[in-house]
């Protein structure tokens, strides 16, 4: 009956109740987005690079490092030797390693020089290796791999030509374009920065940059394929490397030895600590968002609690009525509890189904502009501990009008 | 006895030099269809108030069917009065947006009685008995004429099968038609229930229904206290 009568209350104030709703509505909905895509990013985050033990390159900040050789964003400090590279994968420590060249771009994504070993040990997410969508790996001195996104966005498809651009401006005015690259495959999404950058051999990086100096084309000489293979192409120097060891526990010790490299100066940064380092930056802007949406949140309690304050006048009758005819004051307070409860309870359910439904029409969207996934299933363990806050946030504020109900009851 | 007062001073909190009831003796036997009038704000509605146990004196003692009200706690009284006690009043009787039926049952629900099922039965036979016509029934009571509202107010008062049955001026929002037919369901409703009536009204016209007659002012002496003060 309690239930009747509240439900048949709030009914009976259509409007006011219908805005409330519309406000809590709202504001679960932010609440929940806010903290979903919260910690879908950070999971994101967090999965661009795993099975990596160390991450080596010329001596700079974690996070530089960390940035340019993972996330290709900034520019690198400088380059290491290929005797440096060499030296230290001989450790025996040493299980795999993948040498990185940056410093190329087309049309705004950046070109990875690399080995083939980059497609047979680089992993992301949970251990998911790179997969192939359409095509191979690269073999020849002029193949190139490209990322999902790159592939998508630009419209290219196997056996395109690729002409890369020196640099990694947008725009750059000094083209590679005599030795364009052949696309041979294309990588299937992974929603890390590999979707945006094209993969090139080492020595095709080499190769266009033969007749280079300082940045600049220096002669005209017309090489053929055949003069280049000739070439020695063996790289003289390059960005920096990951590594992977064949123990977990010889981290420290390989990262110290390779921290003391006498020859050149070289750092080794372990990606999981850099990762949250980074982390730890970003979270402020994150706390800000959630701590704006709780706020949002806060103003829907008090717009359903100063409807339901505002009905008390009006109700003066009832409540007299429910007192004559027996009711304990204590009743009062419980339906306009209630009252509030149910506000919330529709609020949240609306609030839900309408980031789901959001989430599930606009996922593709982002993955494919954005190369953001996002899952649109948000019933996990933290939004239903986020929901159950948000009930009883509601509850507490609605005291105020309860208690104003339970007055005006013993008053009568 | 049915009521009994002794010694009754009443005063509101807000106003403490004006004391609005002074009785120092007064009683309705069980049983009895008594008609108390007097002019508004005459403390009518004061009087019924402490009947009901929502308002307690400032000094004396009420008794109502036998049982000493002042030693009751308040929710011992809120069960007394929704077992005990039928009230019907001038309007607000209904809760607007309930349907007749749902208004009846919300009765119910303060009372010790329970068994939901049974009790919507004894519904559909008061409404019956009150001929409150089926389509009228499901329908909130704020839709309802005003008569008719009156008549599930009587049948709201009955459920509970009270022994003290209270009216306020329940006829005052009512033409005389509508006045009298209230009056000729109401009386023999609480003859054949055995139920103790006490009917308030100014309308002294109203009289005629009644065995018992009384003025307020013939028991309330509040005029010598109030002059000399």
């Amino acid at each position: 009956m309690l239930a009747k009568l509240a439900l048949q209350s709030l009914l009976d104030r259509k409007g006011s109740a219908m805005l409330s709703l519309l406000a809590m509505t709202v504001s679960v909905f932010v609440l929940l987005a806010v903290e979903h895509i919260r910690h879908q990013t950070k999971d994101n985050f967090s999965n661009t690079v795993s099975g990596v033990d160390l991450i080596v390159g010329a001596r700079t900040g974690n996070i530089n490092l960390l940035l340019y050789s993972v996330f290709r964003i900034g520019s690198p400090t400088n380059n290491i030797r290929w005797q440096t590279y060499e030296n230290i994968t001989s450790n025996k420590l040493v299980k795999w390693a993948i040498p990185i060249s940056l410093g190329d771009s087309h049309k705004g994504y950046r070109v990875l020089g690399t080995t083939q070993d980059y497609f047979e040990y680089f992993s992301y997410g949970k251990k998911n290796r790179l997969e192939f969508d359409q095509g191979h790996q690269f073999d020849q001195l002029f193949d190139v791999v490209l990322g999902a996104e790159v592939a998508n966005k630009l419209g290219y498809s196997l056996g395109d030509k690729v002409a890369l651009a020196h640099g990694i401006a947008t725009t750059s005015f000094s083209m590679h374009d005599d030795r364009p690259f052949t696309v041979v495959g294309i990588l299937a999404a992974t929603g890390t920065p590999v979707d945006q950058t094209l993969h090139v051999s080492l020595k095709g990086i080499e190769a266009i940059h033969i007749d280079w100096q300082h940045g600049v084309k220096v002669a005209n000489t017309e090489l053929t394929q055949s003069d280049l293979e000739k070439v020695d192409l063996q790289p003289k120097s390059i960005t920096a490397f990951m590594l992977g060891l064949s123990s977990k526990m010889a981290t420290f010790q390989v990262q110290r030895s390779i921290n003391e490299y006498a020859s050149e100066p070289v750092v080794a940064i372990l990606p999981g600590v850099a990762l949250s380092e980074l982390w730890r930056m970003i979270g402020v802007l994150e706390n800000t968002l959630l701590l704006v949406s709780i706020l949002v949140f806060i103003a829907a309690c008090l717009g359903v609690s100063s409807m339901l304050l505002a009905s008390i006048r009006e109700r003066r009758h009832e409540i007299q009525l429910l007192r004559i005819i027996g009711s304990p004051p204590y009743f009062l307070f419980l339906l306009i509890e209630l009252e509030a409860l149910l506000i919330t309870l529709l609020g949240c359910l609306l609030g839900a189904t309408l980031l789901m439904a959001c989430l599930a029409s606009l996922q593709g969207y982002l993955v494919a502009e954005y190369g953001i996934y996002i899952a649109s299933n948000i019933l996990t363990k933290h939004s239903g501990y986020l929901l159950m806050s948000i009930i009883m946030a509601s509850i507490v504020v609605a005291i105020i009008p309860s208690l104003s109900g339970y007055r005006k009851a013993r008053e009568s | 006895m049915a009521i009994e007062l002794a010694d009754i001073r009443f005063h509101y909190p807000s106003r403490a030099e004006h004391t609005v009831l002074n009785v120092p003796s007064w009683s309705l036997k069980t049983g009895t269809q008594a008609f108390v009038y007097g002019p508004s704000g005459g403390g009518k509605s004061t009087l019924l108030g402490l009947l009901s146990g929502l308002l307690s004196p400032n000094s004396g003692q009420v008794r109502v069917l036998g049982q000493c009200l002042d030693t009751l706690s308040n929710r011992q009284r809120d069960q007394f009065r929704a077992a005990n006690i039928g009230y019907v009043f001038q309007q607000f009787n209904l809760m607007p947006y309930l349907n007749a039926i749902d208004n009846v049952l919300l009765a119910t629900q303060f009372s010790q009685s329970n068994n939901r099922g049974g009790k919507e039965n004894e519904v559909k036979v008061l409404f019956n008995a009150l001929n409150i016509p089926e389509n009228e029934w499901q329908i909130p009571c704020r839709d309802l004429s005003v008569g008719q509202q009156q008549r599930v107010a009587i049948a709201r008062a009955l459920i509970n099968k009270p022994k003290l049955l209270i009216a306020d001026e329940p006829t005052s929002s009512l033409d005389q038609a509508n006045s009298d037919a209230f009056m000729k369901l109401l009386m023999p409703m609480a003859a054949d229930n055995n139920m103790t009536l006490l009917f308030v009204s100014h309308d002294h016209s109203l009289s005629s229904y009644f065995t018992s007659v009384e003025s307020l002012g013939d028991f309330n002496q509040v005029e010598g206290i109030n002059n000399a003060s």
